[in-house]
This record gives C-alpha cells, structure tokens and sequence, in this order.
C-alpha cells in the first residue's frame, strides 16, 4: 500500500489542527494571474495529500476579513499553496514579499483516500485545481506507485500552472480550449480517450479529480458506474474547520455535506452534482 | 498575579466575562484541538430547534468589507441529539454551556427550554428571536416587544434556568423590546444580532448568497452594536451581553466600558479559533495591569 497519510475528521484521529505563525519565504510568479506562495514554519505541518490550509496574512488587518481556503502543495517546515488571482484576498496575495507574517490554520479537511496501489489511476486537473493532484502524483512517486496518467486542462496555455512538476512525476496529457497547447478543447474529452483506452483495467482503478465545478461534474458523470472516482470539491468557506456552516455541498442522499470537514476530498457518488456546490 | 474576572450575570456567577457567540462557535467540540473551551466564561452553542435542521442552499455566505454576511437558516443538530452527543461531552469536559433554542412558535420555544431544563449542565437559555434568515420565527420575535415578551414569558414558566433574550438590531425601538422581555422575566438581554444586509456579484447581476440577504456581523458591525449597547444597557436593570464585532480584548473593554457585564466573541473565531482566548487573556492582562476587577469596567463610560 502507499505511504499516504490518511487522516480522518473524527477527533483525535491524525494530525491536530493548529494556527501556525509563518513567514512568507518566497513567492514565485507563474505568468500574471498564478503564483507559488511558500511559507517558512519554525515547526513541521503534517499535511496529506488532498488536505488545505485556510491562510491569511497579518497585514490584511480587518480587511480581507476571512482567511482564505488553500490547497496545500506540500507540508513540512516549507508549506505552500498555488493560487489564482480571482479577488481582494488573492490580489494581496500576489503582491506579497519574503518575510510577511501570515497564518496557517492546518492541516484541514480529508485526505485524498490511498490510491489502488498496483493499478493505474487517472488524475483529472482543470487550473489551480493540479494542486492537490500534483501533490497526490508526487506522494504516489514516493510509494514508489506505477505512474499516474494526469490529464491537465485549460482555458489557454497560460492556465496551466506547475504543468512541468507534474509532467516529472506522471504520464501528462494536455489539453486547452483555445488549442495553444496540447489537443484543443476540454480535459473532459481526453478522459473519454483515456477510459476507452485503459478499458477493463479502470474497474480496480481510480479516477482523482479537481477543478471548476462544472468539469468535475463532467468527469463524475463519465465515471458513474465505471470507475471509481473522488472529487476535491472547492466552495466558498468563512472558518475551514466545521463551525461557521458556510461550506454545504449537496448530498445525493438529500441534506448537506460540509466540504471543509466531510471534504474536501470526497467519492464522487456521494455528490448531488445537479445542485451544484 | 489574581485578577477577578468574575461576573455576575442576574443569578448566574461566570468565571470571566468572554463568551462566544450563538453560531459561530458549534457546540464547542470542535475546539478540541485547539484549546480548553473550559477557561472561557462560557459558550452559546448553535442555535438548537426541537427537529434537526439542514439550513439554506448554498451559496450561504459572502465577505464583505470588514465583515461578512450569512444566511445559514439555522442548520443544527435538534435538541434531543445535541442533549445525547453533545452535552454530555461539554459537561465532563466542564464547559459552562449556554444553550441558544430558536423555534417558529411561543409553544415550541416552551417545549425547547422544558426539554433542556431536565439536562444537568446547561448554565442557562438564550432565545434567539432574532435570527434574519429563516422563513419564519425568527426575527418577527424580536422586533416586536408584545411578541418578545409573549416569548419570554412562556420560557420563563417552562424552566427554572436563567433566561437570555437575544435581541434584534432590527427593533425600531430596542429598549421598548428589552423592556418587555425583562418585564416578561428575562435574566438577561444579548445584544446584538447581525443586521440584514445585501451583496451583489456584478458579473451575474445576482446576489452573492441564495438566500438573496444574510446578518451582517463582523468589525463593521462594531459601532453600531456598542451604541446598541450603551443604550440598551440604561434601559433595563438585567445584564446586556454586548456582541457585535469583538475581535480583540480592546473590543471586549469597548463594550464593557458601554454598559455589558459580558462579551461574546463571534465571527473572529472563524478568522482565528483561538479569538476568545485570546480576548480572555488581554481583559486579564489589562485588569492586572490596571489593579482593576473585570466588573469594575461595566458601564463606566467617561463623559
């Protein structure tokens, strides 16, 4: 089996959640809107793969009011996030430099749940969503794991941040809508391909996927009945760790699941996609 | 270094006057991991109704400046698991518990605080009759002081344990409605609930939560909810509970100053869930420092 560190949401199971003080150590630009964000921590976060921190610098004051939820791309003493520039909290983000305080609410959220360790899985990435696959590939190169295929979308060739440490760590398909880069048009399409293809061998296999809303509906629909698959699934939050109710997803079985504590990591299946998250 | 951080607030006697607010505090077991939920004077816990509630659709709440908004629609757990998994919990870990109910009828909150009176560990009651985001119920309580104290009374003769009103900002004439509920036999008045307020996306035109308004709370509700306060608190003899934006123990002291014999810390226990401790030790600090009781700072505003 893989070296994946599980950690469930019942109390007292895996790492304790923590507000960690940290440093920003450095920050490093992919074209305008996507950046690498690394922190120093005097101690080690235990993160696994899939896990998120909600993060927030000590500069923002009152305003931003809310940390913002944060994929993690690695633990340790050297956490960091991918992100996009999409609002206030991000756009300060971006223009953050080496030594601003910040704060660490982490390790958060489920894990991505241990990948089939013999066979081969799927991973599904659309934007800033490779982060908590790149993360999951990375780990399963670590078990020493057969390689994962990754199928990496976006809307141009700029959109396809840390595509380069993905491609060392798996089998790496592209596509983007407008074709400048790898096939033209949706990843969704290349997952049919790639069902196709794998073919029998998809029943013990598995299909991890993150990205806008409406791939990740795509990609479970494709998968629905065929191959197992688990979404990380990305909504608004205010605390990241169970209390404030503002994270609901729709439950196939009626009622809501609460992405920052019953995700972000989830299986497919349990989502009622036509709700929307 | 003793510093007394006793309140008192109407027959109750808290171990210090920070609390946390009703819904942005869970049941306090979520705290586990990070600190001893215990120190605090106590904790309201998510409002309780007699059914489990799911709450609103998403998108349930929205950032905005200095603030946020919310409309989560009460989604809780039901009384009767809350008193089966939660209390008992609370209690060996000696939680001071508050419980906040909220139900759409006079009858309804009666039976809420006749199921609660039978449980050991619950401190007191604090009605929520002022939450914005529910179809019924709700705020129709609180912004209408025959109403309030209709409801008040009907709790009051339902338990023996101290009862807390939890006032709406929304009120025309708040003290009319404090007023009411202390004639009616409230302990004490929570004040304040968040304001409705609204925030539109301008790329779709629509509104940023699908309850189409949320409560306002947050630093930008702070000034309001302390003039709220001040007034509130020379209107009625009982205790105010201030809440409204207290972040940090300067906050706490603000509202204390104002006329609160307590605080409860609310949406800065998102930001950091470690706020409440750290209100508790800077009051303890600058009381200390001072040579001051906390009691001593309630209601003495300067002119």
């Amino acid at each position: 089996m893989s070296e994946l560190a599980v950690r469930g949401v019942d109390e007292g199971l895996g790492a304790r959640r923590a507000l960690h003080r940290v440093e920003l150590y450095r920050r490093d630009s992919i074209g305008s809107a996507y950046h690498v964000l690394t922190f120093e921590s005097e101690t080690a976060i235990e993160v696994g793969a899939g896990q998120f921190a909600m993060v927030r610098s000590e500069a923002w004051g009152a305003a931003p009011l809310l940390p913002r939820p944060m994929s993690l791309l690695t633990g340790g003493h050297r956490p960091s996030i991918l992100i996009k520039v999409v609002g206030e909290g991000t756009r300060r983000m971006a223009v953050s430099s080496s030594g601003e305080p910040y704060l660490l609410l982490a390790p958060l959220g489920r894990t991505w749940a241990p990948p089939p360790s013999e066979q081969r899985c799927v991973l599904v990435a659309g934007g800033v969503g490779v982060a908590p696959l790149l993360f999951l590939a990375r780990e399963m190169a670590k078990a020493g794991m057969p390689k994962p295929l990754v199928l990496y979308g976006g809307r141009t060739a700029a959109d396809l941040p840390l595509s380069a440490e993905l491609g060392a760590v798996s089998e790496l398909r592209i596509a983007t809508e407008d074709g400048s880069r790898g096939t033209k048009g949706r990843v969704t399409e290349l997952l049919k391909g790639a069902l196709d293809e794998l073919g029998v061998h998809m029943q013990e296999g598995k299909v991890y996927t993150c990205g806008p809303h409406g791939m990740m509906a795509a990609v479970a629909a494709m998968c629905a009945g065929r191959v197992r698959c688990e979404v990380s699934l990305e909504t608004p939050m205010g605390c990241g760790y169970g209390v404030c109710l503002g994270c609901p997803v729709a439950r196939a079985s009626g009622g809501f699941l609460y992405a920052c504590t019953e995700g972000p990591c989830v299986d497919a299946s349990v989502i009622d996609w036509g709700h929307g998250a | 270094m003793s510093v007394d951080l006793t309140v008192q607030v109407g027959g109750l006697t808290l171990r210090n006057p920070v609390l946390t607010a009703s819904g942005t505090f869970g049941y306090a077991l979520e705290y586990d991991d990070f600190f001893d939920v215990a120190q605090l004077g106590g904790i309201c816990t998510k409002g309780l109704s007699l059914l489990p509630r799911a709450g609103n659709k998403p998108d349930r709440i929205a950032e905005t400046a200095a603030g946020m908004l919310n409309a989560i629609g009460l989604a809780n757990v039901g009384v009767e698991a809350f008193c089966t998994d939660k209390l008992p919990r609370l209690r060996a870990r000696g939680v001071t518990v508050i419980a906040n109910i909220f139900a759409t009828t006079v009858e309804d909150f009666a039976a809420l605080a006749t199921r609660l009176d039978r449980e050991e560990g619950v401190a007191a009651l604090e009605l929520n009759v002022s939450c914005p985001n529910v179809d019924k119920g709700g705020i129709q309580f609180g912004v209408d002081a025959a109403a309030a104290g209709r409801v008040t009374a009907a709790v009051r003769a339902a338990t023996k344990l101290p009862v807390w009103v939890k006032m709406s900002p929304e009120a025309g004439d708040l003290a009319a409605v404090g007023r009411a509920c202390e004639d009616a036999g409230a302990d004490a008045l929570t004040a304040i609930n968040t304001i409705r307020g609204l925030s539109i996306d301008v790329r779709t035109w629509k509104p940023r939560i699908a309850n189409r308004t949320g409560g306002l709370s947050g630093p930008a509700l702070k000034p309001i909810a302390l003039r709220m306060v001040w007034e509130l608190s020379r209107a009625v003899k009982i205790p105010v509970i201030g809440i409204g934006g207290v972040t940090t123990a300067e906050d706490a002291i603000e509202f204390m100053l104002a006329g609160a014999t307590a605080v409860q810390v609310g949406t800065a226990s998102f930001v950091d869930p470690t706020a409440a401790k750290k209100v508790l030790d800077g009051l303890a600090a600058y009381c200390a420092e001072r040579g001051i009781a906390a009691r001593d700072l309630i209601g003495k505003l300067a002119s």
